[in-house]
């Protein structure tokens, strides 16, 4: 499934005690089936506001959100749960894989939601920790991982039910730079074979790698040419 | 999610807080054995009683007494001449029963009260309350333990006893030799009745007309059965017809004939004629000044021994059917069902609130997982179920244990009582029952339970935010 995202004049404000927070300010964008998109900024700016925007996590204020014909803003909860488990996968900075399952109970969580039978989950599973070069490490549990192989773990829960997008968050953020490179290696790989890739990053030479750099500062969004 | 997923998942979530979930589930068990004991007892005490009404007819029976404001089934005191303005339960009153739709008979009861004691065979004498006498008609009947009932082609000279009469003269275990076997009853010195020597008056001034002070009379009966003494059976039992004669009054009467006798003799005589005075051994049968003492009607089926209760209060005689006192004898058995039951529920409405805590805890924790959950594509409802059925699952599981654990305690009690059922010859055991419906009700009602104390702290997992679960530290 390839699918296009647009946003239009998305707005989205937090309330912080008396003062508001602009985390997203009039942000309008349109993400191509299969782009490769860095999303850059300080802390705070509201980067990871768009990508939960994007991800069907969040909700705008005001504007919309298209994604395949889908308005997220308007989307009810088991669309936006349908959505997020069919053509989103997410990865996260700190890994978020449940410590007391294994690398492939963790990978089957996205299957089990989708209702997916014992058999095919458990080999669509070991498919995609194969596909991370995990397939001799799947009875291990988080904490007999490396950080690397965890991540590659999390990236494989990511690409179980086949997604068209794929949303890492600081993905390389608590790795030593090798392994943040390894990590880039296999996600610029899905990238290559159709899938849109969103990185949230404050590393320049990760989003160096990216078809488009978003920078955003104070809610609102600038487009930076490589 | 499936439904088989849900469920695995929410056991394997259980399993990684094992002590915190076997402690939620202990206060359930504490409940579930409670309340399991507590139905199984109650159920088994009525079933028990119910059973032993039915198979000797006994809730057919509409039990009628000459106090018309009878309210107790077995109360076998009216009658007699203790109530002279109450209507005597004669043989007319009888037959007019008889006569009323759905009763298909009634036998009547009488005992004689002037005997003390049995003798048998010389041992010592066992005193003797009454001797019972009821018509052999199959309404009422002995539980007969060896030998036969009494029948209706006996007329004297038999009895059956009970078996702790047996016991005392020493034939437990064997209580067959007894049958045959003569036994004495012996009177009070004022019995007036069959077999007793009554002395004509003599002309001494003040002598009385019935037996002489301090003379008893010795019946002799041969015993034709023993009956179970646990039961209602009557303790000595006789032919009525022969405890009829027992309250027979025999005196010297003056009669008519024997004053002209008197007279006769004095006829001719010119000086003081001083005649010996001339007695009769008049027989009285007490049954027309008194009654019989009670009367038991039988209705066709135990739905009509309401009615029949109602139309035999309408000859002006009190009626009482088995219904109120069943009631009675399982006032005990609710009271302790009432405690057992507040001691239950109290342990369960404490089992919530334990599974309202464990799962408000388990959110806490386990909030960042939910975010990851929510991220991957779990709707509300997904995450709602999968934390309800957690909770359910504490509930079910307490369920199971504590039916198991109430099983056993009703399988110790039930050995318990069978002991003491055995001792008393009672043909019954394992009167505490656990059926099937009862394990599933009190599987189905901790499941409940627990489902319902889930329900707050599911519905606040299903609200959390998913960008502040996953921020969750």
């Amino acid at each position: 499934m390839s699918v296009s995202v647009e946003l239009n004049h998305v707005t989205r404000t937090y309330r912080m005690g008396d003062e508001t927070l602009h985390a997203l300010d009039d942000v309008s964008l349109t993400i191509t089936p299969g782009e490769f998109i860095a999303i850059t900024g300080p802390s705070g700016s509201g980067k990871s506001t768009l990508a939960n925007i994007i991800g069907g996590l969040d909700m705008p204020d005001s504007g919309s959100v298209t994604v395949d014909g889908l308005n997220l803003a308007q989307a009810h909860d088991r669309q936006l749960s349908a959505y997020r488990n069919q053509a989103i996968g997410f990865v996260f900075q700190s890994f978020n894989l449940q410590p007391n399952a294994t690398a492939l109970e963790n990978v089957m969580l996205p299957l089990t939601l989708a209702r997916m039978h014992a058999g095919p989950r458990r080999a669509r599973a070991k498919e995609c920790l194969e596909a991370v070069g995990l397939g001799e490490r799947l009875r291990h549990r988080p904490t007999e991982l490396s950080g690397g192989q965890r991540q590659r773990v999390a990236i494989a829960r990511a690409l179980a039910n086949k997604p068209s997008i794929i949303i890492a968050d600081e993905p390389t953020g608590n790795l030593d730079s090798e392994r943040g490179g390894e990590i880039m290696k296999v996600l610029k790989r899905l990238n290559a074979d159709g899938i849109t890739l969103i990185i949230i990053t404050h590393d320049l030479t990760v989003a160096a790698m990216a078809d488009r750099i978003l920078h955003i500062k104070d809610g609102r969004l600038t487009e930076r040419t490589k | 999610m499936r439904a088989i997923d849900l469920i695995t998942t929410a056991l394997r979530n259980l399993q990684r807080q094992k002590l915190r979930s076997i402690l939620t589930i202990f206060a359930v068990v504490i409940g579930a054995t409670s309340v399991t004991i507590m139905l199984a007892l109650v159920t088994g005490a009525k079933g028990f009683f119910i059973s032993q009404f039915s198979a000797n007819g006994t809730l057919q029976q509409v039990a009628v007494s000459s106090k018309t404001d009878l309210t107790k089934f077995n109360d076998n005191s009216g009658g007699g001449n203790s109530c002279d303005s109450c209507v005597k339960l004669s043989d007319d009153l009888v037959n007019k029963i008889k006569a009323l739709p759905h009763v298909t008979g009634v036998a009547r009861r009488l005992s004689a009260g002037a005997f003390e004691a049995i003798i048998y065979n010389g041992t010592p004498k066992l005193s003797l309350n009454q001797i019972v006498g009821y018509d052999a008609n199959g309404i009422l009947t002995n539980t007969m333990l060896v030998g036969r009932d009494i029948s209706s082609n006996d007329t004297t000279g038999v009895v059956t006893v009970t078996s702790d009469y047996a016991d005392k003269w020493g034939f437990k275990g064997h209580y067959g030799d007894l049958i045959g076997q003569p036994v004495q009853l012996l009177s009070r010195t004022w019995y007036q009745g069959v077999g007793a020597v009554i002395t004509p008056p003599s002309n001494q001034p003040g002598d009385h007309n019935g037996p002489r002070a301090g003379t008893s009379t010795t019946l002799t009966a041969t015993v034709v059965g023993v009956s179970d003494a646990t039961s209602q059976s009557a303790s000595v039992r006789a032919p009525l017809a022969w405890v009829r004669q027992m309250n027979e009054q025999q005196m010297y009467q003056q009669t008519d004939a024997d004053r002209q006798a008197q007279q006769a003799e004095c006829q001719g005589s010119h000086g003081p004629c001083n005649p010996q005075p001339h007695f009769t051994l008049v027989v009285t049968d007490m049954l027309a000044t008194n009654g019989y003492d009670a009367l038991t009607a039988k209705a066709a089926t135990p739905a009509n021994a309401a009615a029949v209760a109602a139309s035999i209060r309408k000859l002006g005689v009190g009626a009482a059917d088995a219904e109120s006192f069943i009631q009675a004898q399982l006032q005990i058995f609710n009271i302790i069902s009432l405690v057992l039951g507040g001691i239950g529920g109290i342990a369960l409405a404490v089992a919530a609130i334990g599974v309202v805590n464990t799962m408000v805890m388990a959110i806490l924790e386990r909030t960042r997982e939910i975010g990851v959950m929510r991220a991957c594509g779990a709707t509300r409802a997904t995450i709602r179920r999968l934390f309800t059925i957690e909770a359910g699952l504490l509930g079910c599981l307490g369920g199971v244990v504590g039916v198991a654990a109430g099983y056993g305690l009703t399988y110790v009690a039930n050995i318990l009582i069978n002991r003491q059922l055995l001792a008393g010859s009672v043909q019954a055991k394992n009167i505490i029952g656990l059926p099937l419906w009862l394990i599933a009700a009190v599987i189905g009602a901790t499941t409940i339970i627990g489902m319902l104390a889930g329900l707050y702290p599911a519905f606040r997992a299903a609200r959390l935010n998913p960008v502040e679960a996953l921020r969750y530290e």
